[in-house]
């Protein structure tokens, strides 16, 4: 039998790895299953309800009966694939070789304090990509220099504005329109002008948000699911308002 | 016979290098780059090859592309103990309909600007359908050929990071 302050540790924990799971976009059956895992290993059940915004954790002493609610604010963090690694296997492990809760909070501390990659380097590689799918889309050598210069340039805004901590959806056009303005540079040689102005924001495309919406309402959290499908649908308008601005005052030399 | 090899690879070398770009901004784990630009190449030199010599709609290749990365993921995944989503999401990406998402906002800017003209602005507003319409088509089957093999494999989809 847990004693009350035990469950509520436990409780604490596994909200506060749930929530940081979600806000580092990890889909809401995983976040399940890996919270699961935890409290299994810890001996009591856990009951999960979630909103884009909060989670509502249960946690429940099977021995005792005795249970512990609490709701908890879900953070603003930025994707991240290695989070959702490297919780995902602490879950396993800790199942696995039966952690004690302190050995899994240290070791969960470790985890999310890991380094990202540099913004430099996830720069150069975004611009380097963006340029790749502009020749993927039949763009020649000088639409794909054009395309990683903008693309370099509209990142740059992206982080710089991420770091004044902007709204993101204004980010997102203003870093939209930042790129395309660029990439309107190329109307100025003889190339392909419209592959480099239409692949110059593509790099924003809300990829995690869109598969996770559909991974979601696949497995039944409907709710969760469409509100990651509109949160993403509301990224992608941001991003052909982003776009239109330029096409607007370009228009008579596309036509 | 060469020539199409040669633009089969490049294809597939352009798509590794945009799937490892665009994965970047998404801090997957390092180990994970290798697994994301095989199956990034795999995935788009067959969706290549489907429409170019197979005459396959873009939709329906992009499904069968989608559905390769997904169970590619499925295999890689465990060796690199990484989720599915984290190599198949950001190898699905330069696969993304990129030029009719930007016709279909072109046309629409152009629809608006023919309200006076009724021709011209039917001519635009059916080329947004068109355009929008396959760039959405495309999306929805790229997510659900690569989720596929999630659902059929259940149980080693679930456990890819578990430590044996």
């Amino acid at each position: 039998m847990k004693a009350r302050n035990d469950l509520a540790k436990i409780t604490d924990f596994i909200g506060n790895y749930s929530s940081h799971l979600l806000g580092a976009g990890v889909h809401t059956s995983r976040v399940l299953r890996n919270a699961e895992r935890i409290a299994k290993s810890q001996g009591v059940s856990v009951r999960l309800t979630y909103s884009l915004r909060n989670i509502v954790v249960s946690v429940s002493d099977p021995k005792s009966d005795e249970t512990i609610t609490k709701v908890i604010g879900i953070p603003v963090l930025p994707i991240s694939f290695e989070r959702n690694t490297d919780l995902s296997a602490l879950s396993w492990k800790a199942l696995d070789t039966g952690m004690s809760l302190e050995e899994i909070k240290c070791e969960y501390d470790t985890l999310v304090s890991k380094p990202r990659i540099h913004p430099a380097a996830v720069l150069a590689m975004a611009s380097l990509a963006n340029a790749a799918f502009c020749r993927l889309f039949n763009g020649d050598w000088l639409s794909c220099g054009i395309v990683f210069l903008s693309t370099a340039a509209g990142f740059a805004i992206r982080q710089l504005m991420q770091k004044k901590k902007v709204n993101h959806y204004i980010t997102v056009i203003a870093t939209a329109f930042t790129a395309s303005m660029c990439a309107a540079s190329s109307l100025l040689w003889e190339c392909t002008s419209e592959i480099a102005l239409a692949t110059s924001p593509l790099f924003l495309v809300p990829g995690v948000p869109l598969i996770n919406g559909i991974i979601d309402i696949m497995e039944g959290h409907v709710l969760t699911g469409c509100s990651r499908l509109i949160n993403a649908m509301l990224i992608i308008i941001c991003i052909a308002i982003g776009l239109a601005a330029t096409l607007t005052i370009f228009k008579s030399s596309l036509l | 016979m060469t020539t199409h090899l040669a633009t089969i690879l490049t294809d597939g070398l352009l798509a590794a290098i945009a799937a490892m770009g665009f994965g970047a901004i998404s801090n997957p784990p390092k180990r994970a780059f290798p697994r994301i630009a095989l199956l990034a190449a795999c995935g788009h030199a067959l969706r290549y090859s489907l429409m170019n010599f197979a005459d396959i709609d873009i939709a329906t290749a992009s499904f069968c592309a989608a559905m390769v990365i997904g169970f590619g993921s499925l295999l890689l995944g465990r060796g690199a103990r990484c989720p599915m989503t984290v190599l198949y999401i950001p190898s699905l990406l330069p696969m993304v309909p990129g030029t009719y998402a930007y016709k279909s906002v072109f046309s629409l800017i152009m629809f608006m600007h023919s309200l006076n003209t009724p021709e011209q602005g039917v001519e635009y507003m059916q080329q947004f359908f068109l355009n929008a319409t396959v760039s959405l088509s495309v999306i929805a089957l790229l997510a659900a050929g690569a989720t596929l093999p999630v659902f059929l494999f259940k149980e080693k989809a679930y456990s890819m990071t578990r430590q044996r």
